[in-house]
């Protein structure tokens, strides 16, 4: 009997210690997830945008554009994340008002102006304005860049999709201080947030660049020196490798400050005189005959001056109105500041160009830009309709005063 | 009580010496049964009072003494579990007839590691442990290995099931070279692996008489190696146990199909052994275990630079640059913003700004898909041992042994890497005569890897070359261009990393077909010098050694033992493993000790100087002495007292290891030739910390000249039997290293700028992209303490019933700075009750082992984290069937298949439930 009772208690110790101590092993063997965001509940960007009737010309632009059917789906996708660049009514009425050359006048009622974007405005040309304001990814104004140069961020406009599926045009948002842009117009309403997404509304459109910037610099009337300048310093490189190849270069991004024609004639001229006086020339005579060589965008592909302006000479000084980045006016600083151009592939060392802006209110009034060796700094022309802020497909063309001299 | 000494000493005798009859003699014959169940008690040992002349008792409990004396004589009859009796032999006419009383009794082993010779486990003047085959017998343990796990101040790393590395007094590790294991004499590391083979290799289960572990620095006995400890497993002797005997066990585990599904454990042996004549004696053994091996299944995210890592949030659907413990090829990770996105960007420059824009401007760091451990690793384990001996009797008391032990087997190692060991094959095979008074021994360790291969490798090359990760179309761009894709519709960040995954995963071989088998195959047979995964190695190991006991001569002043070692390594892996793509690396060490022991105060003290010079060509000589004390207090009560010095010298791999182990990582061994080879100090390198993962040394690393290793250990312990009834062993130790071996990350920056490398880690990028890291060897500056107690408490109840408890401690002080890789649990337990015989007849045994251990931090180069606390429930029943020589158990290993772990990376260990049929197992 002892030893059972022996057997009992020794068992009943080691029960006793099964109690205490056998709760389970902590086996840690499952990862633990990292917590994902789920898609926060509420109404989409395209129901948003539907369900606000002071947006409801864009809407009905938006509709006109098949954005809202196209697949794969994009705003009306509660899984995806967009940005919307969206103006309101009253700067849709004031963009149809202007597209219809004033056939629609502004104090019309709405339906009118619903009823021009369903009849007049193309399917292609209501998506392209569309799209190019869509961002595929959220950006709220505290995301956006402050600082120059600008990021591009690509919306969901493909302009060659048959060049590549990765092709996108790209808007430039951007803020300082408390002012907001994309490109080069002001919003007016940001960060209205949609479960996925965010609208900001904009105080103008920013339309779709339809064309490089070579494109735009051949063929303007008033560039026509600066086209010659590029071709003459071209002259002796392999096509692809070209300067010209560069500004008609989709890929590339790029703010060119083009001087106008009687800028570069004017440059050319005393450039001229100043070689002729150094060979004995009387200067009244050097002047006159410099006047006439100049006088037309031929100066760059006459022998007489090939050893005057040599490719290397006037490569040099056009990509030295050339930064690598794009830089719409509202982008330029209030205080000058000096930026790299193109010039520093060849000289590392040089200090680029000075530039400088002069705003009222999110609208740049003056600006200008000046080359080292230029005594005054050359004016932005501003105007944004036809000589400030032309973006295009691969830059912004901005055109100015005078030639800028790198030396 | 007091007879004790005396009949052990006869014992003792009686182990070591065995006569041959040579003259005009009487033949008493006999035979010996167990008094309580009548069954043939075998290796008893029957000497005649008076004399050293003896033998054992054969299978069949039958003995023959051949003596020159005459009748009478007196019998004494001994072995440990019984009673020692004495027999009178008047007539040698018919048998003597034996009835053997059998017997519990507490601290009556005798142990020969302690001091290389034959003493009382009382007395023993520093700590140690025996397992008797009694107790392996008894022991619900599946593998005779696992019994060391109970013992205390033992922890047992798990790397899979047939390949376990007991450690003591802390540095626990797959493949611990601080602790010596040596088996019949003979070290069994595996000379090239570095990493004791006694679980693959070693003896069967069915031959091993006992094992002997010696916790603390042992170098002064055992040479190199022995820091914290040496366990000595020793075969049985034919002469002694004779005859065929066998066992099957067959068991089941994943019962619960929670990590695989149920499978079955078989695990046979059997062992033959014949006293042919007096003179000669011979045994042959075979072992064979098959399972499905347990599983490393840790799928935590594992972030890592180099050797070093922690544990990190996220799986393999939320973090794209997840790489899992236990998942392979998901070490394969880039930037894509820095390594892939400017390709794209080069292509299509309108893209540049919005990459720019992507994660805000931080690196996104992009894994591939990995494969799962079952995928990666021979998911069956085999192990087949087979060993035999031939002993001969030079003369009564010299007998000259040729032995051998081969063994071959699939199992799964966890060093920097996991690696799937597959057709593995090891033999050791030795000569040695030995005297009680000399020996001699010389033994080699030849070396096979087989077929095994690094399966983290191994696994990222089947990657590559399903589809290589880089160029234009591979699976990093792909990725990419899926990923730009969905963010340019619009995609968040998660979902368009989900996309792209998926498509870049597009045709991914899955892991049950036939494409992923062929290509697995083909890159694992690859070797790894070529490309592939696969080692070569096939490093040796030679050694001669030999020892005297001078006592004979100079007993009146002191007990005197010398003796000498040569030793000689042979590494040869063709490149996979060492810098030995040019031929083979020799390493030659040498080795002489001696030690002096006395009693004094008519044995109230006994003192034991020893002292040991090693040699190894690549290092300076090196002196460990050892001085030890022990006092009687009082019968069977002694008070040890011990100072002792080990040493190591850097390890094979430490000197000579030159294996790439991806990730842009390189381990290299501390001899001086690397420097020049990898031009270390020409382009510099600087050190990466191993405590702030961001930090670099901007100080150019210096190499220093790589040190052997000591530590100096000094010991206190207790051990007595109060009563007959409860046996207590108590020890404390504090140990203090010097030039302690590490491993340590180097970085040699790819712009050859250390700044490059600062930046980097600021921005959270992979050290391993901007430069090449070596994992070197180095000594640390500063000394290295441990410290620590054991307390062991055996109660012995009526009929045979035992309690056993136990409790240890091991810490690890002023070890800040670098990774000293203690990975220990600082207190564990265990507890026991068992009887090896009860009810009628006796034939009733069991035993139930309890052991908890606390949570740790462990730290090894191929995962580091918390280990929780964890405790296992081990028991059996057995039962003797009468007449039949036949035993029955039934056993459970972590009866409640409570799952754990006791290292990162490693198996998870779950229940294993057995049923075993023996036949003449004694």
């Amino acid at each position: 009997m002892n030893i059972i009772k022996h057997i009992q208690h020794s068992g009943l110790t080691l029960l006793a210690l099964f109690i205490l101590f056998t709760s389970c092993n902590k086996l840690n063997t499952d990862p633990t997830p990292i917590a994902i965001p789920g898609n926060p509940s509420g109404s989409t960007l395209a129901q948003t945008l539907a369900a606000t009737a002071s947006d409801s010309l864009y809407n009905r632009l938006v509709i006109r554009s098949g954005v809202l059917t196209a697949t794969p789906a994009t705003i009306t996708d509660a899984g995806q994340r967009y940005t919307m660049f969206v103006p309101d009514n009253n700067v849709m009425k004031a963009f149809i008002n202007a597209l219809s050359g004033g056939a629609v006048p502004i104090g019309s009622p709405d339906a009118v102006f619903s009823g021009f974007i369903t009849a007049n405005i193309p399917v292609a040309s209501a998506a392209g304005i569309v799209s190019y304001n869509i961002v595929p990814q959220a950006l709220p104004t505290s995301s956006f860049p402050t600082s120059f140069p600008n990021l591009q961020y690509p919306t969901i406009l493909n302009p060659a999709p048959s060049l590549s599926a990765l092709l996108r045009l790209t808007t430039f948002p951007s803020k300082r201080g408390a002012i907001t842009w994309v490109n080069n117009v002001p919003l007016a309403a940001a960060d209205a947030i949609a479960s996925n997404g965010i609208i900001h509304h904009t105080a103008g459109i920013a339309l779709p660049p339809t064309a490089s910037l070579w494109s735009r610099i051949s063929t303007d009337p008033d560039m026509t020196y600066f086209k010659a300048a590029v071709q003459r310093g071209d002259s002796g490189t392999a096509a692809a490798s070209t300067l010209q190849a560069g500004l008609d270069n989709i890929g590339a991004n790029l703010t060119v400050f083009v001087p106008s024609d009687s800028a570069m004639r004017a440059a050319l001229t005393g450039l001229i005189a100043q070689g002729l006086i150094a060979q004995g020339v009387p200067a009244g005579i050097a002047l006159a005959q410099a006047g006439a060589l100049a006088a037309t965008p031929a100066v760059f592909s006459n022998p007489l001056l090939y050893t005057a302006l040599t490719p290397t000479l006037v490569k040099g000084i056009a990509v030295y109105h050339i930064l690598g980045t794009r830089a719409f006016t509202v982008n330029l600083p209030t205080t000058a500041a000096s930026f790299k151009t193109l010039l520093t592939s060849a000289v590392p060392t040089h200090p680029g160009v000075s530039i400088q802006a002069t705003f009222t209110g999110p609208v740049v009034t003056a600006a200008t830009v000046k080359g080292v060796a230029n005594a005054t700094p050359s004016i932005i022309f501003i105007n944004s309709q036809s000589s400030s802020d032309q973006n295009a497909t691969n830059g912004v063309l901005h055109k100015i005063d005078q030639v800028l001299l790198p030396q | 009580m007091k007879k004790h000494p005396r009949y052990l000493a006869l014992l003792l005798i009686v182990f070591t010496f065995t006569i041959t009859a040579t003259a005009q003699t009487v033949t008493v014959t006999g035979n010996v049964k167990n008094s309580s169940n009548k069954d043939a008690v075998p290796a008893v040992s029957v000497t005649i009072k008076g004399s050293s002349s003896g033998t054992f008792t054969d299978e069949k409990g039958d003995f023959k003494v051949v003596t020159a004396q005459k009748l009478p004589i007196t019998l004494i009859i001994s072995s440990i579990g019984f009673e020692t009796k004495e027999m009178l032999v008047t007539s040698a006419s018919s048998p003597v007839q034996v009835d053997f009383v059998p017997a519990s009794s507490l601290g009556t082993e005798v142990v020969v590691s302690a001091s290389r010779v034959p003493q009382r486990i009382l007395e023993s003047p520093v700590s140690i442990e025996r397992i008797s085959a009694a107790n392996i017998r008894n022991s619900p343990a599946a593998s005779y290995y696992d019994v060391l796990a109970n013992l205390k101040g033992v922890d047992v790393v798990t790397s899979s099931l047939t390949f376990k590395t007991p450690s003591t007094r802390g540095f626990s590790a797959s493949g611990n070279t601080r602790l010596n294991q040596l088996v019949d004499g003979m070290d069994n590391q595996a000379p090239g692996l570095n990493f004791s083979v006694g679980g693959v290799v070693g003896l069967t289960e069915l031959d091993v008489d006992n094992i002997e572990l010696l916790p603390g620095a042992s170098s002064a006995l055992y040479g190199p190696g022995g820091m914290t400890g040496t366990i000595l497993i020793n075969s049985k002797n034919p002469f002694k146990y004779q005859g065929l005997s066998f066992q099957i066990k067959e068991g089941i585990m994943n019962t619960d199909s929670r990590f695989r599904s149920l499978s079955p454990y078989h695990n046979w042996s059997v062992r033959w052994a014949e006293k042919v004549s007096d003179r000669f004696a011979f045994k042959i053994g075979m072992e064979l275990v098959a399972a499905k091996d347990w599983l490393g299944y840790d799928k935590r995210n594992y972030s890592r630079t180099g050797t070093n890592g922690k544990i990190i949030d996220g799986d393999r659907a939320t973090d794209p640059n997840y790489d899992g413990i236990n998942t392979y090829g998901d070490e394969t990770t880039i930037d894509i913003r820095s390594n892939v996105f400017p390709g794209i960007a080069a292509s299509a420059p309108f893209l540049k700004g919005f990459l720019d824009t992507l994660n805000g401007g931080r690196p996104m760091n992009v894994s591939r898909t990995g494969y799962n451990e079952n995928e990666a690793v021979n998911p069956n384990t085999l192990n087949y041992k087979l060993s035999g001996a031939l002993h001969y009797k030079l003369s009564a008391k010299t007998e000259a042994i040729l032995a051998g032990h081969w063994g071959t087997g699939s199992t799964v190692y966890t060093g920097s890497e996991r690696y799937s060991l597959r057709n593995l094959k090891i033999g050791q095979y030795k000569f040695e005569i030995n005297n009680p008074n000399w020996m001699l021994r010389a033994y080699t360790t030849q070396e096979d890897a087989g077929e095994s291969y690094n399966a983290t490798v191994t696994t990222r090359l089947v990657n590559e070359a399903w589809k290589p990760s880089g160029g234009a179309t591979g699976w990093f761009s792909q990725y990419s261009q899926a990923y730009l894709g969905a963010r340019l519709n619009g995609a968040t960040d998660f979902n368009a990393q989900t996309a792209a995954r998926a498509a870049a995963d597009v045709g991914r071989p899955s892991p049950t077909s036939d494409q992923f088998r062929t290509l697995f195959d083909r890159v694992r047979s690859v070797p790894i010098s070529k490309g592939g995964g696969l080692f070569l190695d096939k490093t040796n190991l030679y050694m001669v050694e030999g020892q005297a006991n001078l006592s004979p001569v100079t007993k009146n002043v002191a007990d005197i033992i010398i003796g000498a070692n040569y030793k000689r390594y042979l590494l040869n892996s063709e490149g996979t493993l060492f810098a030995d793509s040019t031929g083979k690396i020799g390493i030659n060490e040498f080795g002489a000790y001696m030690q002096a022991s006395r009693s004094l105060f008519n044995d109230v003290i006994k003192l034991s100087l020893s002292g040991r010079y090693d040699k190894n060509q690549n290092f300076k000589g090196r002196f460990t002495p050892r001085a030890t004390m022990v006092v009687k207090v009082a019968d069977n009560n002694n008070i040890r007292f011990s100072y002792q010095q080990a040493y190591r010298f850097p390890s094979t791999q430490q000197q000579w290891i030159n294996l790439n182990i991806g990730s842009n990582t390189q381990l290299i061994g501390g001899n001086k030739s690397f420097i020049s080879y990898y031009n270390l100090k020409t382009t510099p390198t600087y050190e990466l910390s191993a405590t702030s993962p961001t930090t670099v040394n901007t100080t150019a690393y210096g190499f220093p000249d790589s040190k052997p290793e000591s530590v100096t250990t000094y010991e206190m312990g207790y051990k007595g039997l109060v009563g007959k009834n409860l046996l207590i062993d108590a020890y404390g130790y504090y140990g203090e290293y010097k030039d302690f071996i590490y491993r340590t990350l180097v970085i040699q920056p790819t712009s050859g700028n250390v700044n490059d490398v600062v930046t980097a880690l600021a921005n959270n990028v992979p050290a391993s992209n901007v430069g090449r890291i070596f994992s070197v060897p180095a000594n640390t500056t500063s000394k290295v303490k441990t410290y620590g107690f054991g307390l062991s408490i055996d109660y012995r109840l009526p009929l045979g019933f035992i309690v056993s408890g136990n409790v240890s401690s091991d810490n690890l002080k002023d070890a800040g700075g670098f990774r000293a890789s203690f990975s220990t649990p600082k207190y564990r337990t265990n507890f026991s009750l068992a009887n090896n015989g009860f009810g009628k007849g006796k034939r009733i045994g069991f035993n139930v082992t309890w052991r908890w251990q606390d949570s740790f931090y462990y730290d090894g180069d191929f995962g580091n984290g918390d280990i929780p606390a964890m405790h296992t429930l081990d028991a059996q029943v057995s039962y003797k069937v009468p007449n039949t020589k036949v035993g029955l158990k039934l056993g459970a290993n972590n009866l409640l298949n409570q799952y754990y772990v006791n290292a990162i990376g490693n198996s998870m260990v779950g229940g294993l439930y057995y049923v075993a049929f023996a036949y003449n197992v004694f």
